[in-house]
């Protein structure tokens, strides 16, 4: 079948609207960049004008392009619709936007707007998500086609769910209705656990299914892709190395599954085609199962009609470009007419034959998280994830461990020392995200792996496999102390390069092995004599191709991946195609608190100027929730780890020109001076002006040649050191110690009872761990700087300036270009400095510089030799591509830029963070120096105040319509915050306080109504307030920045996180938002949606 | 890991593998096939079709999840993952085999296995290399020799024109007399019956009839098929060569003259469509997968089937009164016909599945329905 009719006979071009999924969130994260970008190509290439609704500024699929114009506005219905208005689109399609943008299409659908203005979905109908999404209807509809499910109850009520679990019995699974990520799910075992997590569950979801619970079960999915003429395929299906019980997106995911039978398989896959036929499901879909260990028993636990992390986990895994191809289909192509494009001649109908496997294993940042739980559970938890490709389990896992803990030396670092039986037994019995390693440490400790799986349910097959691993690291240490490296086999060497060893990781066990401290000087020594001695008996790895069909048929596949399982690489690969220079560009790794889909737009931006250029791109990363890691964005891929030693091998396969190290943020820069040691060339900054840049002394002795000003700090080996600056500096201070044992990294001090205590959580004061101290400023306004410089010139640099003062993380900040409130005296030192710090350092790339300012007096925080976080938002705010021209910059050419002046935009652009605190019950939202945040949305807009407002919106801070609860903090933020609370009042919202805001309000004659604090017994009770959504914002100013007290404030704000009511916890935030607020009372009804303009 | 002893792969070319020895240390030849399935290991190294070929897996996991049970005698229920009662495969190569299994149903790992079946098998080999080899040159065949063979996994008692070459190519010898039944049996019960002529049959084939309450009669290769009770015929899959099965295309044509409805499956369907006044002829490397596209002719409706072939039915061959059914959706070959009129069908791939996706089960319903 052709293009739908509908789209066919309109005589023009069809505009179609492609919903985004907003900022990243545990949850939703980067796999929805891959699944629109995709998607934006598929329509594009079907001669579609395309729309796409995303706030999400640093995503790829943002990128104004011809034929795609981009709204920055939040995906909620009411948005949506004026955009309709302004776009008068013929069709929309939802499924590439995660539970979002579903979540909006039901709203559209249901409040008419598609009707009113003749939008058609395409894809699935809106009837079948409704009932995907609604677990009773689902469950109905399961019983109606024979599919068995587990016992379950949809409740609306606390009393409905106890009814339940009384027939079911515990232990049960509560689950939230309407909620991605099984965000409000978890497991109850008692009536009690069943209470909290109901009540917590109903607070932002109007429905809960209360379950039987199946643990010890496998947990299996299928990726399911369906046409409109009904043909249907199974992808690929996932086994889950984790039985039944942790959220499929915090589960070690193996695709495809290892453990079970043709039999087990082909009776899933027989389900799943069943259960899309049956839903009328057209497009993407996952189904999820629970499989009996001992028997062909199963259910089915969840279906998703659309694309989710599964699907992108599932495209990148086995090549199957799946969003490309959903989209080709809700269009109403079938699957027998679309061409499979990895090899351009079969045909997309066909399932992916796979010959190697693949890993998947979430990064969890729960350090990163103040009283975060590490208790995994159907809540998901982890921030990113990364995706191993090998022959063998072993090769693959090794693999994987290195890749996310990004870490050479992988399972080596982890669990060297013995623990206690009991520790273990304890930490082994409860899923947590360390629980993978405490079963190494069983396994290194010789436990027999049936008592390891008797307290895991771990499947035996993937224990044996670690055992495999355990018993060779054995071998390895006792070859190493006993032989030479010389001495040791080719058969030897290639034996344990095929179980996964790094030779880092091969370095420790040598070292351990002779006595020898494994410092990382230790370990890079080593690696590189191990590197030298295996060459030497021609032990390296060969490159394979990931080509859908298992080799059957010649591939145009450019994705491919290394192995020492293979006797020789892919014919037509490497540096046979050596007619163009080329560069390797290094991604950004796993996502992480601090590194996301803004260090991929960098990399996919760079590997497409290259190509422009007519330079041949090669991009490594092991992220499958990324577009660089997509088939097309560059002209070969290697999915494969990010160590020192990977990148050698391809930089000596492909006979890299030179390596990219500054468009993936933290990782690959790390990377960079190692490989210029190596004798890789660095393209762009060179590896002296990194490594300035990078270390702390270096840098500043820089700042004090040029006579920049820089906060005060010290590097302090003992603690009398610290006391002596201190006496001289003063309170506050910043205190950055170099290992910790837990928790947050760095840390403010008002005085020495916490200082003392940030002392005491690092491991010590000494020589080898300095505790880096530093000046800190109250009141300073931060700015940055982002720009390209080319020989130590700057060619354009863009100013950003900081909402909030100094003491919030800059990826944590909202931002603000062009700068709103600096003096333009402050501008011009500024950019005076950053000339002098280019020449200085000989900048010749991308780079970012973070400033403080008071009054006019400008000191220098820090200076990045590479992209910034903040770089796709400037781009596009400004409308220049810095990764562009940055690119251009590191291969020799001087780019063609547009004299840029910030005044002279035709708006403004604000960037705010988006947060994850919902997902991690027991986190204060309190933001301070270390990062929190784990997205951000930008916005622009003709003035601050809309532009303001729609970002707020966009990180889901509504506009407060009935009440406002406040804890203002000191006596300078109620000053600074007083003339607004009079403002707001005015527009009739109800001030509710806590004694002393209250107290100094009414005093000044604002109406106000004072509120207990939390745990007080009489008056009101401002968790009431918020439970009962008697309030719907939440301002909650601390005292300081000290974030790891608990106080009632604390309270507050965590009340405020569980029952979904924004709160925001600085002065200048808010002062910016009741600002916009109070300057468009009417803001929704009047704002026009304007489109993003093109890059100049 | 315990030491295995070495083992070597020599291919026609010339060429030579070393790996190590998984089952029997017994010198095997064949022609080098590849399957791109990634589970069904059992079935396929049980499936007749593959008799005389070594079978390179190219998923480099096998044995993940054990080999169940070998029913002393085979039952319907009881011989899952099985589809005849050895190994037909000359021998096996894989690139990791699993030392354990765990698997609920599993009783003994695939080396086990092959040690009992006498069969050999090469590990620690590169199948990704191999099938480019296998893609590139048309005809490999490849014999396994063990660092110290025991003697030799060899057919030549029933194949004497042979001589103890050291390739054996089963497209040159009549091998479907290796592998058919001696003697005919029955199985199921119903109030139709089904003739089924055994030129290799699956188990599921048989399987699948007696769950649809017909009672089967397994007829060797060779039998009269003028002097057989019943209501319809299920020609059955197959090793080797379509032209190598002596007069049963002429025994099959006699057939055609009646009404008793046909199906074909795999060789059985090369049968039919020879008989009907089609050639058939050898493929550069045939289809060995899970994953087969085939669309029903005249309309947008595809399947994914499991097939298991070297051989095909030549296009444009076909008689008038025949139509292409099933076509290949990557290349276009034919993958099923029918008679115009008559209930005369055959299809190329396998509806049983076993291993493989089971979504043209509906066709052996079909049939069943049609006698």
């Amino acid at each position: 079948m052709p293009l739908l009719p509908q789209l066919a006979n309109l005589g023009r071009k069809a505009k179609i609207v492609l919903l985004g999924s907003g900022g990243l969130t545990i949850g939703q994260a980067g796999e929805f960049d891959y699944s629109g970008t995709q998607a934006v190509k598929s329509l594009l290439e079907c001669g579609h004008e395309v729309i796409v609704i995303n706030p999400n500024i640093a995503t790829v699929q943002t990128n104004p392009q011809p034929g795609v114009k981009i709204y920055l506005y939040p995906v909620e219905p009411e948005w949506v619709e004026k955009v309709f208005e302004v776009e008068r689109p013929d069709a929309i399609v939802a499924g590439f936007g995660g539970q979002t943008a579903l979540n909006c299409l039901i709203a559209l659908h249901d409040g008419g707007a598609l009707k009113r203005f003749s939008v058609l979905n395409l894809g699935t109908p809106v009837e079948t998500l409704k009932m995907t999404e609604d677990r009773d209807l689902f469950a109905q509809k399961m019983r109606s086609i024979g599919m068995p499910i587990p016992d379950s109850f949809a409740c609306n009520t606390e009393d409905e769910a106890n009814n339940a679990a009384s027939k079911i019995g515990f232990p049960v699974i509560v689950r939230a209705a309407y909620a991605c990520g099984g965000l409000g799910s978890g497991f109850a075992s008692n009536q009690a656990e069943l209470s909290t997590l109901v009540r917590s569950a109903l607070a932002s979801s109007p429905q809960v299914l209360v379950e039987k619970s199946l643990r010890g079960w496998k947990e299996v999915e299928y990726e399911v892709m369906r046409d409109s003429q009904g043909n249907t395929i199974t992808i690929c299906n996932m086994e889950n190395f984790d039985p039944l019980g942790i959220h499929t997106g915090d589960s070690i995911v193996v695709c495809p599954s290892q453990s079970l039978s043709d039999d087990e398989y082909q009776m899933l896959r027989n389900a799943a085609i069943k259960i899309i036929d049956s839903c009328g499901v057209v497009g993407e879909c996952n189904v999820q199962y629970a499989l009996n260990p001992h028997n062909l028993q199963f259910v089915v636990i969840e279906v998703n009609a659309r694309l989710s992390r599964s699907s992108a986990l599932a495209s990148k895994a086995s090549g199957y470009p799946i969003a490309y191809i959903a989209a080709k289909v809700v269009q109403g192509f079938d699957l027998l007419e679309i061409k499979n494009p990895v090899t351009e001649v079969t045909c997309a109908y066909f399932e992916p034959a796979l010959d190697y496997v693949t890993i998947k294993v979430p990064r969890w940042d729960l350090g990163k998280f103040k009283g975060a739980s590490r208790l995994l559970g159907s809540t998901m938890k982890s921030v990113g994830e990364i995706m191993s490709i090998g022959r063998s389990f072993p090769e693959a896992i090794q693999k994987a461990i290195r890749m996310v803990t990004e870490n050479d030396a992988g399972l080596a670092a982890f669990e060297r020392s013995t623990r206690s039986e009991k520790d273990l037994e304890a930490t082994l019995s409860e899923p947590t995200d360390m629980r993978f390693y405490a079963v190494i440490a069983a396994l290194r400790q010789s436990w027999d792996f049936e008592r390891i799986h008797a307290l895991t349910n771990i499947d035996k097959w993937f224990l044996a496999k670690l055992q495999e691993i355990i018993r060779c690291e054995r071998e390895i240490k006792e070859t190493l102390s006993s032989k030479d490296l010389s001495q040791v086999t080719a058969a030897e060497w290639r034996s344990w390069k095929q179980l996964g060893f790094s030779d880092a990781q091969m370095a420790c066990y040598l070292l351990e092995g002779k006595g020898i401290p494994s410092t990382q000087a230790n370990i890079s020594h080593e690696s590189a004599r191990i590197r030298a001695a295996r060459k030497t008996q021609h032990v390296t790895p060969v490159v394979k191709k990931i080509d859908t069909t298992a080799a059957e048929y010649p591939a145009k596949s450019n994705y491919l991946y290394m192995t020492y399982h293979g006797l020789s690489s892919d014919p037509g690969l490497g540096s046979l195609l050596q007619h163009k220079r080329s560069a390797l560009v290094l991604g950004s790794g796993s996502y992480r608190i601090g590194t996301s889909v803004e260090f991929d737009w960098c990399a996919v931006s760079c590997s497409r100027k290259l190509q422009e250029e007519s330079w041949r791109s090669v991009i490594v990363n092991c992220n499958p929730e990324t577009v660089s890691t997509d088939y097309n964005s560059s002209d070969s891929l290697y999915f494969d780890e990010m160590s020192l030693e990977r990148v050698l091998d391809i930089c000596e396969f492909e006979k890299i020109d030179g390596v990219i190290a500054s468009m993936g943020g933290q990782l690959p820069n790390r990377l960079a001076l190692p490989l210029a040691k190596a004798g890789i060339r660095l393209l762009g900054h060179d590896a002296e002006t990194i490594d300035t840049a990078e270390d702390r002394s270096k840098f500043s002795a820089l700042l004090d040649q040029l006579g920049i000003d820089q906060p005060r700090w010290i590097a302090a080996k003992t603690k009398a050191e610290i006391d002596a600056f201190v006496a001289r500096i003063d309170f506050p201070v910043l205190v950055r110690p170099s290992y910790v044992l837990s928790g947050a990294a760095m840390n403010v001090a008002y005085d020495r009872l916490s200082l003392d205590r940030y002392l005491s959580m690092a491991e010590s004061v000494s020589p080898d761990h300095p505790v880096v101290v530093s000046e800190f400023l109250l009141g300073a306004r931060e700015i940055e700087l982002d720009g390209v410089a080319q020989n130590g010139d700057i060619l354009t640099a863009i100013v950003s300036e900081h909402i909030e003062n100094a003491g919030v993380h800059s990826g944590d900040a909202t931002m603000v270009v062009p700068a709103q409130k600096l003096y333009v005296e402050t501008v011009r030192r500024i950019r005076s400095a950053a000339h002098s710090i280019a020449k200085g350092l000989r900048l010749n790339g991308p780079f970012n510089i973070q400033f403080l300012a008071r009054s006019n007096h400008i000191q220098v925080i820090e200076c990045n030799a590479r992209a910034a976080r903040s770089f796709p938002f400037v781009s596009k705010v400004v409308g220049l591509n810095l990764a562009d021209a940055a690119t251009s910059v590191m291969i020799g050419k001087t780019p063609r830029l547009a004299r840029l002046s910030e005044d002279d935009l035709p708006h403004v652009g604000v960037k705010a963070a988006l947060f994850s605190f919902t997902r991690l019950a027991d986190v204060d939202p309190l933001l301070g120096v270390e990062m929190a945040s784990t997205g951000e949305v930008g916005c622009i807009a003709e003035d601050f105040e809309s532009a303001y407002m729609l970002a707020m919106e966009s990180s889901k801070v509504y506009r407060p319509k009935k009440g406002i609860l406040i804890s203002a903090g000191a006596e300078s933020e109620k000053l600074k915050f007083l003339p607004w609370a009079k403002k707001l009042t005015d527009m009739g919202l109800c001030l509710y306080a806590t004694e002393g805001t209250a107290k100094f309000l009414i005093e000044h004659g604002v109406t106000a109504q004072a509120v207990a604090w939390p745990g007080e017994t009489s008056g009101i009770d401002p968790i009431e307030l918020i439970r009962s959504k008697t309030v719907d914002l939440v301002i909650n100013i601390p005292k300081n920045l000290q974030r790891d007290e608990l106080t009632r404030g604390a309270m507050m704000r965590q009340a405020a996180t569980r029952f979904g009511c924004p709160v925001v916890t600085n002065m200048e935030k808010m002062i910016a938002y009741a600002q916009a607020i109070t300057y468009y009372p009417d803001f929704a009804s009047t704002h026009k949606p304007k489109a993003l303009p093109p890059y100049r | 890991m315990t030491s295995r002893s070495k083992c070597t792969l020599k291919l026609s070319n010339g060429m030579e593998f070393s790996g190590e020895l998984i089952g029997a240390p017994l010198r095997a030849s064949g022609e080098l096939v590849f399957t791109t399935g990634m589970v069904g290991y059992s079935e396929a190294l049980t499936d007749p079709s593959y008799f005389g070929q070594i079978l390179l897996f190219t998923y480099p996991l096998i044995g993940n999840y054990g080999i169940p049970k070998l029913p002393e005698k085979m039952t319907i229920e009881t011989s899952t993952g099985f589809e005849s009662d050895r190994v037909h495969a000359s021998a096996v190569i894989v690139s990791v085999d699993s030392a354990e299994a765990f698997h609920w149903s599993s009783r003994q790992t695939l080396d086990e296995w092959l040690k009992d079946q006498n069969v050999p098998g090469i590990t620690g080999i590169d199948p990704r290399h191999l099938v480019h080899i296998i893609r590139e040159e048309k005809g490999i065949s490849g014999v396994v020799v063990p660092e110290a063979p025991v003697g030799e996994r060899s057919w030549h008692s029933l194949f004497p024109s042979d001589s103890p070459a050291v390739f054996f190519d089963p497209g040159t010898h009549e091998v479907v007399r290796a592998v058919s039944c001696k003697e005919s049996y029955r199985l199921g019960h119903g109030n139709k019956r089904v003739a089924v002529v055994d030129t290799g049959v699956k188990w599921n084939i048989l399987r699948q009839l007696v769950q649809n309450n017909i009672e089967v009669e397994v007829l060797p290769w060779d039998s009269d098929l003028t002097k057989v009770d019943c209501s319809g015929w299920l020609l059955s899959n197959g090793p080797g060569d379509p032209l190598k099965t002596g007069d049963l295309k002429t025994r099959v044509r006699h057939l055609l003259n009646g009404h008793h409805p046909i199906l074909g499956i795999c060789l059985g369907h090369q049968l039919l469509a020879l008989a009907a006044g089609a050639t058939t002829s050898r493929m550069a490397y045939g289809h060995r997968s899970h994953n087969q596209p085939v669309q029903l002719v005249g309309s947008r409706k595809g399947f994914i089937t499991s097939q298991n072939h070297g051989y095909m039915v030549d296009p444009g061959t076909l008689p008038a009164d025949w139509e292409p059914w099933f076509t290949n959706a990557n290349d276009q070959t034919i993958e099923g016909i029918r008679h115009k009129f008559k209930p005369f069908k055959s299809v190329q791939f396998h509806p049983e599945a076993a291993g493989g996706p089971r979504d043209t089960g509906w066709i052996i319903e079909q049939f069943v329905k049609e006698l």
